[in-house]
């Protein structure tokens, strides 16, 4: 039992922050999220220093670090509210093709996408994520040897921008999971105005979308278990990132505290706003203890990975309510305002809140798993 | 980062179960001689720790002739990890062998060690703490109890409060003010007195739950006299031997903590099944659900920002981990109790307890008992208010006012 980040994990984490300080300062996600740009980086960084490789398998040129490895990444991307296809690619669309295609489909999607020249999104029912559903909105029926996809997915990560769709569908057959690639087109998309423009969101429309057998991630009717652990990876990969955006968020709130002076002294001094700042530590460290828990939980396989990956999403919901709240609070008026960057942290905290399960709907999933 | 333990590490695990199994007191020895104070040394409790000290199992970090065995430190987790799971205690005085015997170890003189070392470690004595008075209870250093000294005595007046276990101690190690003049932090030492000494004083204090449960005392010093050989590390230190003491306390307390929260959430895993007052199974109530999933994320991540802390402590690095887990410990404890009242309804107003006692787990208490009695971790030892202070000041470094 370990809970101590080694030295090599700490020097990947110093590089990647490093980066990312770099190539993705908040200048840019403005950019993004105000004029609807769409950088290179941080994505050109991932793709040339190989981060998008780090919990693939060698045999697809991967680096087979482990997922702890390119959980502490995903970390770090929060920290800088990175916009981009990284979170959506390589813990959405590459854990379902792994877990769930044949020696070829991992080949055909998994390789390029770990090379960083393929962007992915995973497209599932938020609603039901929590308890590994495939949800009723999306039915795939069989067409001789090829599968019909008919119905919607609403809000899809990265939906109308990413090269390929990781697809779960309801079939009538078996555990009643199907699993599909569609590429980008095939899907009618509709962008939503989102709450993070640097996170985008899109409800895709299937009008009866064929899919040939080549990509049909394994036989529809048997793809429960697939969807679970990619679902696994997808939500503790959302906890991180959450994480890092509420750590940054913290530290920018603390040092308002220490600097912005009323009654000739810094805020930071009076007891109300010490005691917010203590109870926000205490959540973040909850937070990110519990989802290196389920970190290390999916890394090592652990049979505990189910709870560990809901604990690790209720607590960070826990943590970005008060970070939130108490961000803004204490930010006062500043905190109100379209200029400070304390909005992009809210709106990328409440995005992934939002992502793959609330936290109610994963403390009831606990509530299922403890057989309460 | 690892989420399992060695082999090696295991073994001592699976090698120490066994001990355990073999040695530890039965219920019936318990039960039939309870344990009344945290100063109450039961011949179960005495032959037990003196067992734990034989076998090098007292204090494992520490070499053999102090009950230990020079455990590693992922050793001496996994060992309080499994003292923490069992029923019995590993002292029925733990401010005597968590706190008191390592700052005799560390500021007493030969003597002290000698008279007062290993009778504590071997249950052959048992202490109380004082510290608090009625004019000093979070700020500490403002004590007023004087000890004023002549030639090789001192002479001891004034007042503790809240001195668990003062009716049973032998002992007390005792905070006093030995210069009035100096500011306050450096006006304090601190002397062993015998609780039979002429002058002391004790007047019992019942707690909230129940007029005849006494573990706190008020203790009166009048003119008590003590030789100045009794006087622990120098004259005017005792500002940092209490934060030394305390710092004792606090290294694996979290662990006995996150067991207690444990053993409240196996309860309320219970309470599910029972019928609430509307005559449904408590457990189908998505707001109950909700609730015991929330404090079931709570209790778990107690361990693990404990293991976290941990990792730091174990590569000789500070944490402040003690400070979040005291906090954040003792309010999910609360809580939980407190959930569960709610959820029982009228069924929480009976709190008839009579069988076995308090500290006898076998026998789990009413749960309005146990929602008053976690307001004791809330404001002993540090409140949650000090607690917010120091996350606030040390480790997030903002103003002092």
């Amino acid at each position: 039992m370990d809970f101590e980040i080694t030295a090599d994990q700490q020097q990947l984490v110093d590089s990647v922050r490093a980066v990312l300080e770099r190539e993705c300062p908040t200048a840019l996600v403005r950019d993004v999220v105000e004029n609807g740009s769409a950088p290179e980086q941080p994505w050109k960084s991932a793709r040339e220093l190989g981060w998008a490789a780090i919990d693939l398998p060698e045999e697809h040129g991967g680096l087979a670090l482990g997922f702890a490895e390119l959980g502490l990444v995903v970390e770090q991307h929060g920290r800088f509210v990175a916009p981009g296809p990284f979170l959506a690619t390589v813990t959405g669309f590459l854990p379902l093709v792994l877990e769930a295609g044949s020696a070829a489909q991992r080949e055909r999607f998994a390789t390029p996408a770990g090379a960083g020249e393929l962007t992915g999104a995973l497209a599932i029912d938020h609603g039901r994520a929590a308890e590994h559903a495939p949800g009723e909105a999306l039915r795939a029926r069989r067409d001789g040897h090829a599968w019909i996809l008919e119905g919607e997915r609403r809000y899809v990560l990265d939906g109308d921008v990413a090269d390929e769709l990781a697809v779960a569908a309801r079939v009538d057959a078996g555990d009643g999971v199907g699993l599909f690639v569609v590429p980008q087109g095939a899907a009618k998309a509709q962008r939503v105005v989102a709450l993070d423009a640097s996170r985008p969101l899109a409800h895709l429309r299937f009008d009866g979308v064929r899919v040939e057998p080549d990509r049909v991630l394994g036989p529809p009717g048997a793809g429960a278990h697939a969807l679970g652990r990619a679902l696994e990876r997808a939500t503790v990969a959302a906890a991180l990132e959450c994480v890092g955006a509420c750590q940054r968020l913290m530290e920018l709130t603390i040092d308002h505290a220490r600097n912005r002076r009323q009654f000739d002294q810094p805020i930071g001094a009076f007891q109300a706003i010490q005691h917010k700042c203590a109870d926000v530590y205490v959540q973040v460290q909850k937070a990110r203890a519990t989802a290196y828990f389920a970190m290390m939980a999916l890394a090592e396989d652990d049979p505990r990975r189910s709870l560990a990956t809901s604990m690790a999403k209720a607590a960070a919901s826990d943590c970005q309510r008060l970070v939130c709240k108490e961000g803004i609070q204490i930010h006062g008026g500043m905190g109100y305002t379209w200029e400070s960057d304390v909005q992009l942290f809210v709106k990328r905290a409440k995005t992934l809140e939002a992502l793959f399960g609330t936290g109610g709907q994963h403390r009831q999933r606990i509530a299922d798993l403890l057989e309460i | 980062m690892q989420l399992h333990y060695d082999a090696e590490t295991e073994k001592f695990r699976a090698e120490l179960r066994a001990w355990i199994e073999a040695n530890q007191p039965t219920l019936e020895e318990m039960r039939a001689e309870p344990m009344t104070s945290s100063a109450h040394l039961t011949g179960w409790s005495r032959r037990w720790q003196r067992c734990l000290f034989d076998a090098g199992l007292l204090v494992p970090g520490w070499p053999p002739e102090l009950g230990g065995r020079n455990l590693p430190p992922v050793q001496q987790l996994v060992y309080h990890e499994e003292m923490a799971k069992i029923r019995t205690p590993r002292t029925t005085n733990p401010q005597g062998l968590g706190i008191i015997a390592p700052s005799i170890l560390d500021y007493g003189s030969d003597l002290l060690k000698e008279k007062y070392l290993l009778p504590t470690l071997r249950a052959e004595i048992a202490w109380c703490l004082g510290m608090s008075e009625p004019g000093a209870g979070s700020d500490l250093a403002a004590l007023s109890t004087r000890a004023e000294l002549h030639d090789d005595h001192f002479v001891v007046s004034g007042q503790k409060i809240w001195t668990s276990g003062a009716h049973h101690a032998d002992h007390c190690f005792c905070f006093v003010r030995t210069d009035p003049d100096a500011p306050k932090h450096r006006g304090i030492s601190v002397l062993i007195l015998d609780m039979k000494a002429p002058g002391i004083r004790v007047r019992p204090l019942p707690e909230l739950i129940d007029p005849h449960h006494v573990d706190f005392n008020e203790v009166f010093f009048d003119g008590v006299v003590v030789t100045r050989d009794h006087l622990v590390g120098e004259l005017n230190q005792g500002w940092s031997i209490s934060a030394g003491s305390l710092a004792h306390e606090r290294g694996m307390m979290w662990l006995s903590a996150a067991a207690r929260l444990d053993g409240m959430l196996a309860q309320l895993f219970q309470l599910a099944r029972k019928p609430g007052p509307d005559g449904r199974r408590i457990g189908e109530s998505a707001t109950f659900r909700d609730a015991i999933a929330s404090l079931y994320v709570d209790a778990q991540s107690m361990w693990f920002m404990g293991y976290q802390g941990f990792a730091k402590f174990a590569r000789g690095n500070v944490s402040p981990e003690h400070s979040v887990l005291k906090l954040f410990g003792s309010e999910v404890a609360q809580r939980a109790a407190r959930v569960a009242t709610e959820f029982q309804g009228v069924d929480a107003l009976d709190v008839d307890f009579l069988q076995g006692t308090r500290y006898d787990d076998s026998y789990p208490a009413p749960w309005m008992r146990q929602y008053l009695i976690t307001y004791g971790a809330t404001i002993s030892a540090g409140a949650s208010e000090i607690q917010r202070n120091i996350i606030a000041q040390r480790v997030l470094g903002l103003p002092r006012r």
